[in-house]
């Protein structure tokens, strides 16, 4: 019988000592997995958040309203516009990731109800704008079938209900029908009460050619949103409504969500070191003329040693295995108890266990365990033969 | 700050929905309008579905001879009845409903007198490419003074039926007649409605 079957067979015949032993280290396991699985999830999800919210940045003509409300206050008037030449020069600007041209557009109609009402109508490229407004998602219909340059539009959800339009119905533009190929869901953005046609369609209508009302622009991830401002700013008569402030708070969040997670993470690790080391000390000390005996027949401390680390790596291997399995089979019930407790949750997963993770995590475990073996392994190895036998229990 | 970017984000994942009602653009000035005597109003919010629910909404469709359709005239859209006073007395009602047409929305609202007979007639809103000849006062007046017993055998899916007055009622454009006819079901459904809502009731008291 060799050591290592020695230490297999400690562990078996201790078999509430090993058990609760292996149920602590799956304990911490399974919080240290969870909480590492929620630290990647959060950040993901919430990134995930931030790319869903479209371009960061509107670039629109100086003094112009950009928004449809104020449009509508306005009566439709003191819209100017931008050449759409200014395309190029923002990607020349640099860490820019996408743009998308858009080109905004109010109409009175003096029969629309008894004292007339305006619309607002807005260009979109068929080709950027939809997977630059992820969260844009169709009630019915999708975006424009037949691209550009076709007599079709997309109702934002409450421009259809006002007009009682659904997908296949058709729908007045001045004197002109147009096919509504999609109607949105409710978004809480301007966008429900929106009319969405193709760029060159509202080019062409509206009598705009080559001019733009608004160019949305989507970073790099990782761009200096600051900096890439005061470029824009060195364009003639723009005017630059930025998100960056709510993207840097953000991630601050993030960050403070972080740090409390990483600390909760390293108070998982130390319990499970303490207690693997209590756990195994204690085991020593139970068997300390055990191991004198195994001594006197010839057993060298190095053996000792071994054996001691051996059945440490057999306790944290198992017992990270079990709580790595439970994390990961529990992650569901988690993330609900997460978004009940916690006043906002991002929309994706809150809880991404990759397989990675999942090995690193029992990886972790038994080199913590063995850390905390490490002591009660020299303290039997360095056990001397004969005290010990003549020591009584 | 924390609290605008939370805003924000739950804007991105709100999705509910809710049927669309008929309101008033602007209640205050629409009531004087109409009522130029009158000295205050009151405003209702009902609903087919919290009145009586799908049996009131089988008895709706029963006496409008046509079924409820497509996506926005459902069983839960929100009614608004504006009460017109005159000191104590009641000086008429004021109801609107959104009707699907061919081009767009209809909102029509009916005013009507204390017994239930219509006062005036017009479009708050309408997309159509007959507009100009729908919002003429030649064809609103047509409307004035017709009850909804006037539209007891009419058809709204054919547009058959009526009586005489309801005959009478003619479209100034012969080129397509879809929003002219969907304007007189919105009419007798208007009409439906505030019997069921308001005089049915005022009787049973």
């Amino acid at each position: 019988m060799n050591i290592m079957q020695v230490a297999g067979k400690n562990l078996r015949r201790r078999k509430v000592r090993t058990a609760f032993t292996i149920i602590g280290i799956a304990l911490s396991s399974w919080v240290l997995v969870t909480l590492l699985g929620f630290n990647k999830g959060y950040e993901a999800s919430l990134n995930k958040d931030i790319d869903d919210m479209g371009f960061q940045i509107v670039l629109t003509a100086k003094g112009c309203p950009y928004e449809a409300a104020t449009l509508m206050l306005k009566g439709g008037t003191g819209l100017r516009y931008m050449e759409e030449d200014v395309v190029k020069s923002v990607y020349e600007a640099g860490e820019v990731d996408e743009v998308t041209p858009m080109l905004m557009h109010a109409e009175f109609d003096p029969n629309k109800g008894e004292n007339g009402g305006t619309t607002v109508y807005l260009g979109i490229d068929p080709a950027t704008y939809p997977h630059m407004k992820p969260y844009n998602q169709f009630a019915q219909g999708d975006w424009f079938k037949s691209g550009e340059k076709e007599k079709e539009v997309v109702l934002g959800y409450e421009a259809a209900e006002l007009e009682q339009r659904e997908a296949g119905d058709t729908f007045l533009i001045g004197e002109d029908e147009y096919l509504v190929t999609g109607v949105l869901k409710r978004s809480g953005t301007q966008d429900d009460g929106m009319i969405f046609l193709p760029l060159s369609t509202a080019q062409s209508v509206f009598d705009k050619s080559g001019k733009i009302t608004m160019l949305g622009i989507k970073l790099d991830k990782d761009a200096d949103i600051p900096a890439f401002e005061e470029e824009l700013y060195k364009l003639p008569d723009v005017q630059v409504v930025s998100m960056a402030q709510v993207k840097n708070t953000i991630m601050s969040l993030v960050t403070s969500a972080k740090v409390i997670v990483m600390s909760i993470v390293v108070i998982a690790f130390a319990i499970a070191m303490f207690g693997v080391l209590n756990t195994v000390l204690m085991s020593v000390f139970e068997r300390y003329q055990e191991i004198g005996i195994l001594k006197s027949m010839g057993a060298m401390p190095f053996d000792i040693f071994k054996m001691v680390l051996f059945e440490t790596t057999i306790l944290c291997g198992i017992g990270g295995i079990i709580g790595v399995s439970f994390a990961i089979l529990i992650s569901g019930a988690s993330e609900f108890a997460i978004r009940y407790f916690i006043p906002f949750a991002p929309t994706g997963g809150l809880i991404q266990i990759s397989t990675n993770l999942a090995v690193i995590s029992v990886a972790a475990i038994i080199a913590i365990g063995l850390l905390g073996g490490i002591y009660p392994a020299l303290r039997a190895a360095a056990i001397r033969p004969l005290s010990a036998i003549r020591s009584e229990e | 700050m924390k609290a605008l970017v939370l805003s924000v984000l739950l804007l991105f994942s709100c999705n509910a929905f809710a049927a669309v009602g008929c309101d008033l653009n602007d209640p205050d000035r629409d009531v004087k309008r109409f009522f130029p005597s009158s000295t205050g109003y009151k405003t209702d919010y009902l609903s087919i579905s919290k009145e009586g629910g799908a049996p009131l909404l089988k008895e709706v469709e029963a006496v409008l001879g046509d079924s409820f359709q497509g996506t926005y005239e459902t069983i839960d859209v929100p009614y608004t009845v504006y009460t017109v006073f005159e000191g104590k007395e009641i000086s008429g009602y004021i109801h609107g409903i959104n009707q699907k047409g061919k081009f767009g929305g209809l909102q029509v609202f009916l005013i009507f007198t204390p017994e239930g007979g219509v006062r005036n007639f017009y479009y708050q809103k309408l997309t159509s490419k007959f507009a100009k000849d729908l919002r003429s006062e030649e064809f609103a007046n047509q409307f004035k003074g017709l009850a909804l017993s006037d539209f007891s055998d009419y058809d709204p899916k054919t547009g058959e039926g009526g009586s005489e007055k309801v005959k009478a009622v003619k479209f100034p454009s012969s080129d397509d007649s879809t929003d002219f006819l969907a304007t007189l079901r919105a009419v007798k459904k208007n009409m439906i409605l505030m019997d069921i809502f308001v005089f049915q009731r005022r009787n049973e008291k």
